[in-house]
């Protein structure tokens, strides 16, 4: 339980906000302005203040000033009906600053009130708290906003999320923040499809009893048991071979799991969050995923936008990797202005996980005595849009695999990086294209 | 009217209107946690009475926005 001081002059908006606020188990006292919650720090410390930004006599921010002189210690989220101002407020944000802008849900308190306590957990994170949203996601844009909006919506339910989006987005962050804005008991259990051997799914999935096959030496829990009461991300769930799909479709919906050799049946009880790099288009035409599976794994179904389409993250991302990199290493280096623009020209189409490499990569090329940030004069990547302009390149003695990846990527380049369009002018399947990319790694991920 | 007075005085009254707005928002939450929670539905009955209060003075706070933009 927290203590809590609202100040606002909308005596309506307080009247309510405190109901609101009692409800979800904290005190709250009310002022009506600067001088009224002056009285109430003078003999009462509090652990929050929400704040309005625009008091009868003066800013929110001159009690900001007047708690820093007095020591006093609280966290303070300045409200706004500007949402303009929120440039600024986010500029004198710091680790126990915060703002929302009007109108509030009760979504946004909540948010703001557990942050507090999420801080008090990690007091050594390395990025600035208020600039995470659900403690892992950055980014203010647009997109972004309604992402946060449908993480918090879900999160307070046991629906089965499926995320989608281009490799590189940041799925697992987002099925770490799902797991996190819910009311989840257990932990958050995270299981790479494609990275595991058919003959072993079964194992991974559902566990095996001892004996149960060559070297099942002892018995073993499965994914769906290990994430009891808490979350089960199963990365790159398109992966799965499509003959094993029955078994967890059978999990799915029976919330039970016999183990590989087992007979008894365990009930479980998980939220399954699901990512796929692989549009609704394509699942549905390649058959790579069973239709009943889909609907069962994807209830709420997300799509996570690429970065290029949020270019006004790619400053606050950029600022927040290279500010995670100079604590890990004690350096103070810098992102100026003309890095930042620069950064924003480039279209990432290995999205944020290419710019937070390149950030590294950066990182290491540039002077520690120093704070300025080498940044490459080109960011170009086999990813890269500007490869498009390549003229194919085929030479005598190269090798026919190295002939079959050009052909495949001059083959991209035409059709704009449509897979199914792809496929169909080199007369292989969409699956086979996928195959032969995910085997020359360098197109995936 | 000037054009940056009207631009001035236009985001004030947005800004006013967002008063209304947050008391819409903050009251439609309490319905919610009352229905979800089977609390006693006075509560929510109030709290409905505000919003239908708080529509009036944002609707008329809109209506100061339009005649404003024909002035200028």
């Amino acid at each position: 339980m927290l203590n809590v001081l609202l100040v606002d002059d909308d005596a309506e908006f307080t009247d309510v906000a405190c109901h609101i606020i009692e409800f979800l188990g904290h005190e709250v006292s009310v002022a009506g302005n600067l001088k009224e919650a002056n009285q109430w720090l003078e003999h009462q410390s509090f652990d929050h203040i929400l704040l309005d930004f625009m008091l009868p006599d003066g800013s929110g921010l001159h009690l900001i000033d007047d708690l820093k002189k007095s020591g006093k210690d609280a966290y303070i989220t300045l409200i706004t009906g500007h949402p303009s101002v929120k440039g600024m407020l986010s500029g004198l944000c710091g680790p126990k600053i915060n703002y929302l802008v009007k109108p509030l849900q009760r979504e946004d308190i909540e948010t703001v009130l557990n942050r507090k306590s999420q801080k008090r957990a990690t007091p050594n994170t390395s990025l600035h708290s208020e600039s995470l949203h659900f403690g892992c996601l950055i980014g203010e844009s647009p997109q972004m906003l309604a992402l946060y909006q449908m993480i918090e919506r879900v999160a307070n339910t046991q629906a089965n999320v499926m995320l989608m989006g281009e490799s590189g987005v940041g799925k697992e962050v987002v099925a770490q923040a799902i797991h996190s804005a819910s009311k989840a008991t257990g932990p958050l259990v995270t299981t790479n499809c494609g990275a595991m051997s058919k003959e072993l799914i079964g194992s991974e999935l559902f566990g095996h009893e001892k004996g149960a096959f060559t070297g099942a030496v002892g018995k073993k829990d499965g994914v769906f048991v290990r994430a009891e009461n808490g979350t089960l991300f199963l990365d790159e769930v398109t992966e799965m071979p499509i003959d094993m799909q029955p078994n967890l479709l059978r999990v799915l919906e029976s919330k039970r799991v016999t183990r590989v050799g087992g007979t008894k049946e365990i009930d479980v009880n998980c939220r399954v969050v699901s990512a796929t790099n692989r549009s609704v288009e394509e699942l549905a035409e390649d058959k790579i995923l069973r239709e009943d599976v889909y609907f069962r794994l994807a209830v709420f179904p997300i799509n996570i936008p690429a970065l290029r389409e949020r270019k006004e993250d790619i400053p606050l991302l950029a600022q927040a990797f290279l500010a995670e990199l100079n604590q890990e290493n004690g350096t103070s280096l810098e992102l100026k202005e003309e890095h930042l623009a620069k950064l924003a020209e480039y279209e990432w189409p290995g999205n944020v996980r290419e710019l937070r490499h390149a950030i590294h990569r950066a990182f290491i090329m540039s002077d520690p005595k120093t704070s300025d940030l080498a940044l490459p004069s080109d960011f170009q990547s086999p990813f890269g849009q500007s490869s498009k302009s390549h003229a194919t390149n085929i030479a005598a003695g190269q090798t026919i695999e190295d002939v079959e990846k050009e052909l495949i990527r001059a083959t991209l380049e035409q059709v704009n990086d449509n897979k199914t369009a792809a496929a169909e002018m080199l007369g292989i399947s969409t699956k086979t294209l996928y195959n032969r990319l995910h085997a020359y790694g360098d197109f995936e991920e | 009217m000037s054009e940056t007075a009207s631009n001035t005085n236009i985001r004030t009254l947005i800004h006013d209107a967002r008063g209304p707005l947050n008391r819409i928002s903050m009251n439609a939450e309490l319905v919610k946690m009352v229905i979800e929670n089977d609390l006693p539905k006075e509560k929510a009955v109030l709290a409905l009475e505000k919003i239908i209060v708080a529509c009036q003075d944002c609707s008329e706070k809109l209506q100061d926005i339009s005649n404003l933009q024909k002035d200028s």
